[in-house]
Order: C-alpha cells, then sequence, then structure tokens
C-alpha cells in the first residue's frame, strides 16, 4: 500500500513536470536567478568574516606607562590587564627591549648611538574581538602610572586598525544579508506557491476525480508537493552550478594578486551548496504547500 | 458487501437561502436498485450530493452503512468516498487514455499495481472497450465515455453505486448499453440509485420508483413506472 502510494507519487510528479516543463523551467530558473542573490550574501558574509577573524589575531593595542612609573608596579598592571576577559594576550615591554627594537627598525640607527633610551615600559595588549578594541584602549587609559593608549606602531597594529573598519563594514553587510535572506525567501515562496497554483488549476480535472473517488489528502497533495521540492531543489543546484565555480575562481584570483584578502577556501564551498540545495528545496516544499493548502481547502467541483 | 441508506427528516438549504430538499425520509435496502425521478432541479442530484458527502444536511441525518456522513471526519470522507461511486450525465473523464483513466482510479486509491494490471483490463473488458484501451475520451462516442466512466467506477467495486442522469446525453443504442451495465454491477451485488429525468428507461426497467417534486418526494412505488403527473424535464 505505502509502496504503491509512492510509487503513484512519484509517477504522477513526474509525469507532470515533463508535460508542463515550460511552467517548471520558469520556476526552476527564477528559483535560480533568486537563490544565486542570497548565495552571493551568504558568500560575501562568510569571506568578510573570515577576513576579518584573520585580522583580528593581529589587532592590537600599546599602553605606554609613565616613565617614573615603578617597573615593579608596571608588571603588576600588566598581569592585572591579561586577566580582563576582552583580553586575549598581553605582552610587557620593558623600556630596554623597546629601545633595542626601535634601533633595530631604523636604518640609519647610527645616529641613535649615545642617546639616553627616551622610550618608556609598555604593554602590548591583543583583543579577542576587534569590537572590543575601544572599550580596552578607554580601560587602558584610566589605569595608574598608564600615559597614552595607542594602537601598536607594528605592522600588525595598522591592519588591526584597518580590521576595525572592516568589521564596521561587516556589520552592515550582515543586516543587508539577513534583509536579502528575508525578501529572496518571500519571493521564493510567492514564485513557486504561484508556479504550483498554475499547476493545480491545469490539473483541476484530475484533483477532483481524486476527491471523487477517496484518494486520501496526503496523496492528492504529495505529488504537488514533490514537484514543487524538485523544483526548488532544481534552482538551488543551477545556482550552486554558477555561484562555487565563480567563488573558487575569484579565490585563485586574489591569492595571487591581493594575499591579504583571505576567502573562504574550496572546501567550505561543499557545506554551502548543501545549505543552498536544502533552502531550495524548503522554498519549493513551502510554496507548494500553501497552494495546496489553499486549493484543497475550497469544495471540489468540475467545470466542464 | 452492499450498502445501504438511510435518510431521516433531511433539509437541505443552499446559501443563497433556496430549500433544495424538505424534510425527505428515504431507505434503500442493500442490494437495491431505485430509480430517482423528477424534474430537472427538484432535488434528485442534491439527494445524491449527500450520500457522497458532497452537500450536508441544514437538519436530519444521512446514513451510508451506518455511517452518519454529515458527522464524519474529513479523514473518513475519503473512507466514505471509496464506498459510494458515482456516474455523472457528462462522464467527468480525465484527458488521459482508457486505460489510464481507469488505472488513475485505483492508483489513487492505494491500488497495489498487480491489482491495477488485473482489474483494468477486466474493467474494460466488462464495458466493451479493451479493444480501445490506448485511445483517448475525446475518440470515444458519448456511449463508450459513459461506459468508460461505468468502467473506472466498477474497477474500484464500491458496494454503493450512484448514477445521476448517466443517459442524458446518450443515443437510445446506447442508453439501453449503460442500463445494462448498471443493472448487471447490481445483479454482482452493488446497491444502485439512478436519478434521470428518462421516462423511458424508467418504464422498460420496471424497478423500484422513487418520485421527487420542489425538494420533497412525493411518491415511492416497487416496480413502477414513470409517474405520468411528474412530466419528464
Amino acid at each position: 500500500m505505502i509502496s504503491a502510494a509512492l510509487d503513484f507519487i512519484c509517477r504522477e510528479a513526474a509525469l507532470h513536470l515533463r508535460r508542463e516543463r515550460l511552467i517548471a523551467i520558469a520556476t526552476i530558473s527564477t528559483v535560480a536567478v533568486l537563490l544565486l542573490v542570497l548565495g552571493a550574501v551568504v558568500v560575501l558574509l562568510i569571506d568578510v568574516r573570515l577576513w576579518t577573524d584573520q585580522m583580528s589575531r593581529a589587532l592590537e593595542v600599546s599602553a605606554y606607562f609613565q616613565r617614573d612609573f615603578p617597573r615593579e608596579r608596571a608588571e603588576k598592571v600588566a598581569a592585572q590587564i591579561a586577566e580582563w576577559p576582552a583580553v586575549s594576550e598581553t605582552e610587557f615591554v620593558p623600556k630596554e627591549e623597546g629601545w633595542e627594537w626601535l634601533k633595530g627598525q631604523l636604518a640609519s640607527s647610527a645616529h641613535l648611538k649615545g642617546l639616553e633610551n627616551p622610550l618608556p615600559d609598555r604593554v602590548r595588549v591583543h583583543a579577542d574581538n576587534p569590537s572590543d578594541v575601544p572599550q580596552i584602549a578607554k580601560q587602558l587609559e584610566e589605569l595608574e602610572g598608564v600615559k597614552d593608549v595607542v594602537p601598536s606602531a607594528t605592522e600588525a597594529g595598522r591592519r588591526g586598525s584597518f580590521a576595525q573598519r572592516v568589521v564596521q563594514a561587516r556589520k552592515a553587510v550582515a543586516y543587508a544579508g539577513v534583509a536579502a535572506g528575508i525578501l529572496v525567501a518571500l519571493a521564493g515562496i510567492f514564485i513557486v506557491h504561484n508556479t504550483i497554483r498554475l499547476a493545480l488549476h491545469s490539473r483541476w480535472r484530475e484533483i477532483y476525480i481524486m476527491q471523487l473517488i477517496g484518494a486520501t489528502r496526503f496523496i492528492i497533495a504529495a505529488p504537488f508537493l514533490l514537484e514543487g521540492t524538485i523544483q526548488g531543489t532544481l534552482g538551488a543546484a543551477l545556482a550552486c552550478c554558477i555561484l562555487v565555480p565563480v567563488h573558487m575562481y575569484l579565490r585563485g584570483l586574489t591569492a595571487r594578486s591581493a594575499p591579504f584578502v583571505f576567502l573562504a577556501p574550496d572546501s567550505a564551498m561543499l557545506p554551502f551548496a548543501l545549505l543552498l540545495l536544502l533552502t531550495g528545496a524548503l522554498l519549493g516544499l513551502t510554496g507548494s504547500a500553501v497552494s495546496i493548502r489553499r486549493y484543497m481547502s475550497r469544495r471540489p467541483q468540475w467545470h466542464g | 458487501m452492499p450498502a445501504s441508506v438511510e435518510i431521516k427528516d433531511v433539509t437541505v438549504i443552499y446559501p443563497n437561502g433556496a430549500t433544495a430538499l424538505s424534510d425527505v425520509n428515504l431507505v434503500v435496502d442493500k442490494g437495491e436498485f431505485m430509480f430517482l425521478v423528477g424534474p430537472t432541479g427538484h432535488g434528485k442530484s442534491t439527494l445524491l450530493k449527500l450520500l457522497y458527502r458532497d452537500e450536508v444536511p441544514a437538519k436530519g441525518q444521512v446514513l451510508v452503512s451506518g455511517w452518519d456522513v454529515a458527522k464524519l471526519a474529513p479523514s473518513h470522507i475519503a473512507r466514505l468516498r471509496r464506498r459510494v461511486g458515482v456516474v455523472f450525465q457528462d462522464f467527468r473523464l480525465l484527458p488521459r487514455t482508457v486505460w489510464e483513466n481507469v488505472a488513475f482510479a485505483l492508483h489513487a486509491t492505494g491500488f497495489p499495481y498487480r491489482h491495477v494490471r488485473r482489474r483494468v483490463p477486466q474493467a474494460l473488458a466488462d464495458v466493451g472497450l479493451l479493444d480501445k484501451a490506448d485511445d483517448y475520451p475525446s475518440q470515444l462516442s458519448a456511449g463508450e465515455q459513459q461506459s468508460l466512466a461505468i468502467a473506472r467506477v466498477l474497477a474500484l467495486q464500491p458496494p454503493l453505486l450512484l448514477a445521476d442522469e448517466p443517459t442524458g446525453n446518450l443515443d437510445p443504442d446506447s442508453t439501453t448499453h449503460v442500463m445494462d451495465l448498471l443493472a448487471k454491477a447490481n445483479e454482482e451485488g452493488a446497491t444502485m440509485i439512478v436519478a434521470t429525468h428518462d421516462p423511458s428507461i424508467v418504464n422498460t426497467m420496471r424497478r423500484r420508483v422513487v418520485a421527487m417534486r420542489s425538494g420533497k418526494i412525493v411518491s415511492d412505488t416497487p416496480e413502477g413506472g414513470y409517474p405520468g403527473d411528474l412530466g419528464s424535464a
């Protein structure tokens, strides 16, 4: 009984996908375009997140102590900072070490010979999350003995301040992504719903006969649900066929020409593609469920 | 197992306020063949619709094989309809082949393939359409289309068979053929109710005749003819 029902459902769905192939092609391609937009936004979000995560690892600020602040107390303050929840790592840099580093950085360090070390002790502070940096900097300024708080002079520090701006952009992209996702989902459901509605109207005879002879609601609805799901999945597959190769190409391109830009690795594309397929299937299923539910709530009528 | 029908004090009022049936009482025994006669628009079709739950009474009770039709849960309506076969004046066929029309009904009600392969040719042979199994309804005569509609119902073997003006679109030869098919189904055990305003078939077959006028039953005669005072349309 169950296998007979499944067989009937699959045959009916296949028959109508074949017979009404123009409608099916229109739905599949529209869903593909929608999911292409949604997928592109999701990939962009993944890439931006990955990029900012990479940068945030390099994010650091330095707190400079007053020159006359005792070394022991400065080390204690540095130890305290390391306990802060938003701080991932601290490094106490004695003024002697800082002076040596500075001399090593300058091309004409010979001019510095004989000069007294002008640097104070400092502590380098790394944040867990780039968005916590302003708060950390503010807290550092309020600490006893701290004279200045500045982003690190290192390359890592410069990248960190850039990351700060990227993180702000990430939020905007995330909001835009969620908005686009909601719009695309609604549009997808609406499109599949309308297509299945067309299919329902073109197959009112079959539905009427099924209702008349006592087919269950499940048997009547299932071929339509299957059709919607297949159309949604095929649309998503089409979107994947465009998005994944394009992303792989862009990744190769940036790896060669812009190594500081981190894009999601190709291995991340598989779960992404599966997620997109699932989204397409759900869009199709929901759209067709809405249509069939509305249609079957009406009284069966033979119009001919 | 044939089905019995019992209609008790039934009144049907349409949404526009028109009373389609008024205090109707009727009992049809298992295996009985009954004509429901009367002019068009006087309640015959409405009475049949009650039996396959296409209408519900505003008042009264409709029992089919003991089931209170009006009180059936939606999930049980399908079960009722599997026990009630309906044949219409306009055939109501699918734009599929003769074979597929019968097979579709069997598949949709969950029959396994081996049953479908056995029942379809049997039902088509019973109505004389086996040699036209690959034709489409549009290629058949009106009589053949009605025979196909009957084959579709017979393949499902319902214990109660309703026919609403089954010969309304047919010539005399086809009418005789279709009525023979219905009589044969009745002989094989199905309870049969045929709504018609065609006096010739009623007078020829001489079965129980229930006459309706203005939504009421006005006469009920065993082995009667078409009441002369009703008119035929």
